[in-house]
């Protein structure tokens, strides 16, 4: 069974290496890929491209040589030298760069993971083995067809589950679907303060008083159908609360008022109105 | 140069805590949050790659670390001076986003200001707001 | 209790009264207020009225706070303070352990007195790799973060448009700025706020 394993590594080294490549050689991306990766803190900024690429040529020629038979030991030997490099690489990247992305399979910004460190660890025991067993892949597919099969669908599958750059292809699609059948996210209603806070920011009366505002939101409550938003803030010298009011069914932010009270004698000192008579609803409440 | 609107926000950076733990000093080395600094998206060609400004129509010149921006928090009128410590805000993922103050607005992310200068023109709760930047 | 209840009808009744010394705010132009107290930091450099850290004490109304840089501070909660943690909420809230931003106007002895302070507050550009019931998972800078909706705090902003409660337009894969408070010493978050590119 060892032998069948390690005669059919060649096809999925050279597949992985040449689709590695395709992203380093052929994508428009590939610029913005190297710059993004630990390359350009390992070789600087100007020479990250230029060994991109350089890598993107290496992989495609041994890809193809691995790919095409005969399948010579020398060919298993570079790929396992290569994948112990990426293994090496990856592991610096993650210690010294980990905001770097990996710039693997694909262009797509991939910040190193262990997931990327089990995939190169893959790689390199495929090579290996390879190296140590050499077979003829060709012919073991053709003596054995379904467990051949069942090997190289069951390998690519592990390539493919360890490789956070694909799943966008695979895995992110699978949880839209059951984000779609089950609606985790549904069941959010009322008005959010945000919503009254942007209302308040979108009206000319908050434009007049924002420069006294001493501090973000230190309070606020529903009266009726009305929302206050209450700031500190400082007006002739004097510590006042600036407090807002909005209507909670009118989102017009002309319907925005405000008053500025002296926090010592309750005085109101300013009131502003975005309307002359708006048109929201109505709080009961006492003149003091 | 005239002053470029569009919309800030702020980001950690340096020694912190919490998720921010990680975000060190920025492509510059000396980001720290509690410093007067910013991030800008064209620092080089490494951090224009990224950002990529121009694929929402933004033109923004080519700036280094240490370069002085002045942003006006088009809310309230208040100016903050800050200098280049990082590569960002990543302009192309919001790309058309608009935020207002009256009439005031701003539309696409053009600067990002570590916590001390941003609180110093807007309050952090507020995660995004309309602003100009200039270089005077 | 009373009092809050009394003191809120009082600003109540100021905001929906009538105008008042409206005429006054002339000179008020967001510009010409600002010019008059320009700030004094220098570009680049730390600003002395800002303070960031983790509270280590509470002690009365002072929160001692150690600064990422290990520096200590002093910040005094005063009746005029705004604090937030997730929302506006009130200092009894604030614990040990807690991070935080505030700033203030640092007073003779070097004590901060806070006008606003932020508590666990965090400002993170992730991508969307699951979500769950009332959670998302999210992959910021290559680490795993939990995001979780608090129904009647958490909003949404889908590109600009006014925020929303509703979080289901949210995607699996999507780019998004999450603005929301740390759950000290985890992975895990609750959200204020969540921006959305359409």
């Amino acid at each position: 069974m060892i032998d069948t394993i390690a005669a059919l590594q060649p096809p999925v080294l050279g597949a992985v290496l040449i689709w590695s490549a395709r992203v380093k050689l052929f994508s428009r991306h590939a610029a913005a890929a190297a710059h993004r990766s630990a390359l350009t803190r390992l070789i600087g900024q100007r020479r990250a491209l230029p060994a991109y690429r350089l890598l993107g040529g290496v992989e495609l020629t041994l890809g193809a040589l691995l790919l095409l038979p005969p399948a010579l030991r020398l060919e298993a030997a570079a790929a396992t030298f290569l994948a112990l490099g990426f293994l090496a690489y990856l592991t610096y990247a993650r210690r010294a760069a980990p905001t770097s992305s990996c710039g693997c399979l694909s262009a797509r910004q991939t910040p190193v993971s262990g997931r990327s460190l089990a995939r190169a660890a893959l790689l390199v025991t495929g090579a290996g083995l390879a190296w140590l067993i050499p077979g003829d892949w060709p012919g073991t597919l053709t003596a054995r067809p379904l467990a051949g099969g069942v090997l190289l669908l069951v390998e690519a599958a592990a390539v493919v589950a360890l490789s956070p750059e694909l799943d966008a292809a695979w895995l992110l699609p699978l949880r839209r679907l059951r984000a779609r059948l089950t609606h985790p996210l549904r069941g959010g209603s009322g008005l959010p303060l945000l919503a009254t806070l942007q209302q308040v920011q979108l009206s000319d009366t908050y434009r007049r008083v924002a420069p006294l505002l001493r501090s973000d939101v230190r309070e606020h409550w529903d009266d009726g159908d009305w929302r206050f938003v209450g700031h500190a803030a400082l007006y002739q010298g004097r510590a006042v609360t600036a407090v807002f009011a909005t209507p909670l069914a009118d989102r017009d932010p002309d319907t925005v008022r405000v008053a500025l009270v002296d926090d010592t004698t309750g005085h109101t000192l300013l009131a502003l109105a975005g309307t002359p008579k708006p048109a929201g609803p109505q709080l009961d409440v006492v003149p003091a | 140069m005239a002053a470029l609107r569009g919309e800030m926000s702020w980001f950690c950076c340096g020694t912190a805590w919490g998720p921010c733990g990680t975000a060190g000093g920025g492509a510059c080395g000396t980001c720290k949050s509690g410093n007067y600094q910013h991030a800008w998206p064209n620092t080089s060609d490494a951090c224009f790659s990224i950002t990529r400004p121009d694929s929402c129509g933004v033109s923004m010149s080519r700036r280094g670390c240490g370069f002085r921006h002045y942003t006006t928090n088009l809310c309230t009128g208040a100016r903050v001076g800050t200098t280049i410590a990082d590569c960002g805000p990543q302009t192309d993922l919001f790309c058309g986003e608009t935020s207002c103050c009256g009439s005031a607005c701003g539309s696409n992310r053009i600067i990002d200001l570590t916590p001390a200068a941003f609180s110093a023109i807007a309050s952090l709760s507020n995660g995004l707001r309309p602003c100009s930047v200039d270089i005077v | 209790m009373p009092h809050t209840l009394d003191r809120r009808r009082l600003l109540a009744t100021a905001a929906l009264g009538g105008v008042v010394g409206a005429t006054g705010l002339g000179s008020l132009a967001p510009e010409a207020a600002f010019a008059a107290e320009a700030p004094a930091v220098e570009p680049g450099a730390p600003d002395p009225n800002f303070v960031e850290g983790r509270i280590s004490k509470i002690s009365g109304h002072l929160l001692l706070v150690t600064g990422s840089d290990t520096v200590l501070h002093s910040i005094r909660i005063t009746s005029g303070t705004s604090i937030w943690k997730l929302h506006p909420t009130t200092f009894d809230q604030v614990a040990i352990g807690d991070g935080l931003y505030a700033r203030g106007v640092r007073l003779p002895d070097g004590t901060l007195a806070a006008d606003s302070v932020w508590v666990n507050i965090v400002n993170l550009h992730a991508h969307i790799t699951s979500v769950g019931r009332n959670v998302l998972h999210l992959d910021h800078q290559g680490r795993r973060i939990v995001a979780h909706v608090v129904p009647g705090r958490s909003a949404a902003v889908y590109n600009g448009t006014p925020a929303v409660s509703d979080l289901s337009l949210l995607r699996v894969g999507r780019h998004v700025q999450v603005l929301g408070a740390w759950h000290p010493d985890t992975n895990e978050i609750s959200i204020a706020t969540v921006y959305a590119a359409a």
